[in-house]
C-alpha cells in the first residue's frame, strides 16, 4: 500500500487543476515541437536525401552551398582520395517555375549521383521534381513545365516532368536535372551564378564499402573540402540555426513553465497538508518518504497529462490546414513525453524545503 | 526496567524576558503495565510533557528513557524510527489519514520506514479492528465513521506496532459523555491486556478513574 497513489485514486479531483494544466502544456509543447520538425524538414529535404552520402562544400564557405565554390581540380582530386567511390556535383539556384501559366518559386538542383531518394539524373530535356510541387501545381509526369524568368515566352525553358518523387523541400518545392542542364538553366537567368566550367557549388560524394569515413573526411580536407554527413549539413543552414534556436527557446520556456506550475501546486498542496504531514511524521514517517510520495504523485499526474496531452495534440494537428509545416515525430514525442515527467518531478522537490521543515510536535497540541 | 523515565526534564520556550519554563525539572517514572493520568489546567506543560516524552520535542536539559535508552541523544531520523516502533499516539483530534480506509490507517504506520506489510500485518489489524468492534467497519473511510468509530481506529492505529509506551491527548475532548465512556473502555481493556505503559493527557475527570495513577501537572512541575 502507498499513501501516494492511494490518495491518487481516491481523490483524483485534488489533482485535477495540474492535470488539466499540464495536459494543455504537453499539448503546447506537442505542437511547438510539430512545427519545429515541420519547418527544419520543409528547409532540408535535399539535403536528407543524400543519407548515406558525403556533401563536400569549400571549406571557407561555412558548409552554406550558396558560398561554396569547388573547381574541377579540386573535384578531380576528390575522386582520386582512398576511399572515395564515386564523386558528383551539386549545385543549386532559387528560381521560379510556370506550370499551366502558374508561376511558383522552386529549387532548381543540378546534380550527378542517385541516391536512395533521387533517381540518376536524365540526360535528356527532362526534369525530376518533388511531390510538393505537384501538390502545390498538380504537375504530373508529362507535363511541361517552364523554368526561368517566368515562361517560355520571357525567357525560361521549358523541359518535360519525367518522374515525381517524395516531398524534398528546401525552402521551396524541388526540381532535379543534370549539372549540365542545371548550368544552362542558370545561366539563362542569372549567368553569374553559374560556376566556372567543371565546376560546382558542393559536391557529393560516395564512399567505398567499409572506406575509414574519418580518414577520407581528413583527405579531403587537404584538398580544401569541409566533407560533413547530410545532418551536419542540415545543423549548419542558418534558417535551421535560426528556427531551431527560437522554437528551443519557446519550448525551454513551456517547460520552465511546466516546472512552475508543479512546483507551484505541490507547494499550495503541501501547505494544506501541513496537519496531516505533522501526523505521519509523529509516527514515523520520514521527511524523505513523504518526498518520495510528492514525487510519486507529480510523477503518476504528468503521466496521465502525457498520454492525454499527446492525444488532443494529435487531433489538433490532424485538422490544420496541410499547408502549415507540422511534423510529429517519434523522438520529438518521447522527448516531451521524458521531459515533462522528469520536469514534473523535479518541480515536485521544490516542497523538501517546507516539508523537512514540519515539525512533528504539530500533530500534539 | 521502567517503561518511561524523565529525569530532571526542563523546557523552556523563548529567550530572555519572553522565556517560558513549560517542564520544570520534571522526574516522572512510569512502570510497565501502568495506565497514568495526567491533568492540569491549560498551558500548565501537559501536552508539552507528551511530545517529549514521545520523542517529538527535545527537552532543553535531562534525559528521557524509554525501556532504559535515552531517546534525547538520538538524531532526527533515529527519533522517527523511535516513534515508530515504540510509541503509539492517540492524537486530540484524532487525526486519521482521510483517503484510508480504517483498516488502511491502521496499515500505514506499518509501511513506515520501508518495511513491507505483510499477512501478519493484514491479520493484526483485522484483530485489532474486531477487538474494538470495528470489525465490519473495516473498509470503510474515516468520513463513513462516528466521532467513537475514529477515536477507536486511532487507538488501533496507535497499537498496531505493538508499542511498549502509549501517549493519549485528550481522548475524550470531541466526544459526548456515553462514547467518551466507551472510548475509554475500550482504550483501558487494549492497553491493559498488552501491558504497556500509557500516559493520557485529559481535561476530562471522568477520565481519572481508568487510571493506575493520576498525576496533575501545574506550571510545569508535577504534582503527584
Amino acid at each position: 500500500m502507498n499513501l501516494a497513489t492511494k490518495e491518487l485514486r481516491r481523490q483524483p479531483r485534488r489533482f485535477g487543476a495540474v492535470g488539466v494544466a499540464l495536459t494543455l502544456l504537453v499539448v503546447l509543447l506537442v505542437v511547438l515541437g510539430g512545427f519545429l520538425d515541420g519547418l527544419e524538414r520543409s528547409q532540408t529535404g535535399a539535403y536528407r536525401a543524400h543519407e548515406g552520402l558525403l556533401l563536400a562544400f569549400a571549406d571557407d564557405a561555412d558548409r552554406q552551398v550558396q558560398r561554396s565554390e569547388v573547381t574541377a581540380a579540386v573535384a578531380e582530386g576528390a575522386a582520386g582520395v582512398e576511399g572515395v567511390a564515386a564523386v558528383g556535383g551539386l549545385d543549386r539556384a532559387f528560381t521560379v517555375a510556370a506550370v499551366d501559366g502558374e508561376l511558383v518559386d522552386i529549387v532548381l538542383f543540378g546534380h550527378d549521383l542517385a541516391t536512395d531518394r533521387i533517381p540518376a539524373p536524365s540526360p535528356d530535356a527532362a526534369v525530376v521534381v518533388d511531390a510538393q510541387l505537384r501538390a502545390q501545381t498538380g504537375v504530373s509526369v508529362g507535363d511541361s513545365i517552364d523554368i526561368g524568368a517566368g515562361g517560355g515566352a520571357s525567357g525560361g525553358l521549358e523541359v518535360e516532368v519525367v518522374e515525381v518523387i517524395d516531398d524534398l523541400t528546401q525552402g521551396a518545392p524541388t526540381v532535379w536535372t543534370t549539372t549540365e542542364r542545371w548550368r544552362e538553366l542558370v545561366a539563362a537567368v542569372n549567368p553569374a551564378g553559374v560556376p566556372a566550367d567543371g565546376g560546382h557549388q558542393a559536391l557529393v560524394i560516395a564512399l567505398d564499402d567499409g572506406a575509414d569515413v574519418d580518414a577520407v573526411r581528413a583527405d579531403l580536407a587537404t584538398l580544401g573540402l569541409d566533407a560533413v554527413t547530410p545532418a551536419e549539413a542540415v545543423e549548419a543552414l542558418d534558417v535551421v540555426q535560426q528556427q531551431s534556436s527560437t522554437f528551443s527557446g519557446i519550448i525551454g520556456v513551456t517547460f520552465v513553465v511546466t516546472l512552475l506550475v508543479v512546483a507551484l501546486f505541490f507547494a499550495l498542496l503541501t501547505l494544506e497538508r501541513v496537519d496531516l504531514y505533522a501526523v505521519l511524521k509523529a509516527l514515523g514517517a520520514s521527511s524523505g518518504e513523504l518526498l518520495r510520495g510528492v514525487s510519486i504523485q507529480a510523477a503518476a499526474v504528468s503521466v496521465v497529462a502525457v498520454a492525454l496531452g499527446m492525444a488532443l495534440a494529435l487531433g489538433f494537428v490532424a485538422v490544420l490546414p496541410p499547408e502549415l509545416p507540422v511534423r510529429l515525430q517519434g523522438a520529438r514525442l518521447v522527448q516531451i513525453a521524458v521531459g515533462t515527467v522528469l520536469t514534473a518531478v523535479i518541480g515536485s522537490l521544490f516542497t523538501a524545503r517546507r516539508l523537512l521543515r514540519i515539525d512533528p510536535a504539530e500533530a500534539i497540541g | 526496567m521502567s517503561a518511561l523515565e524523565l529525569d530532571q526534564v526542563r523546557k523552556v520556550y523563548g529567550e530572555g524576558d519572553q522565556q517560558v519554563v513549560a517542564l520544570d525539572d520534571v522526574a516522572l517514572t512510569v512502570p510497565d503495565d501502568e495506565m497514568l493520568i495526567l491533568i492540569g489546567p491549560s498551558g500548565s506543560g501537559k501536552t508539552t510533557l507528551l511530545t517529549v516524552a514521545g520523542a517529538l520535542l527535545r527537552p532543553s536539559s535531562g534525559v528521557v528513557r524509554v525501556g532504559g535508552a535515552d531517546v534525547t541523544a538520538l538524531s532526527d531520523a533515529e527519533q522517527a524510527q523511535f516513534r515508530r516502533d515504540e510509541v503509539g499516539f492517540v492524537f486530540q483530534s484524532v487525526n486519521l489519514v482521510p483517503f484510508l480506509t480504517a483498516k488502511e490507517n491502521l496499515l500505514a504506520v506499518r509501511q513506515f520506514g520501508g518495511r513491507r506489510i505483510d499477512a501478519a500485518a493484514k491479520q493484526r489489524a483485522s484483530q485489532l479492528l474486531d477487538e474494538l468492534g470495528l470489525g465490519d467497519r473495516a473498509d470503510r473511510l474515516p468520513s463513513e465513521l462516528s466521532g467513537g468509530q475514529k477515536q477507536r481506529v486511532a487507538i488501533g492505529r496507535a497499537l498496531m506496532n505493538e508499542p511498549s509506551l502509549v501517549l493519549v491527548d485528550e481522548p475524550t475532548s470531541a466526544l459526548d459523555s456515553k462514547l467518551g465512556q466507551q472510548v475509554m473502555e475500550v482504550l483501558t481493556s487494549e492497553i491493559k491486556q498488552r501491558g504497556v505503559a500509557a500516559i493520557v493527557v485529559t481535561h476530562d475527570e471522568r477520565v481519572v478513574d481508568f487510571g493506575d495513577r493520576t498525576v496533575e501537572i501545574v506550571d510545569g512541575v508535577l504534582r503527584t
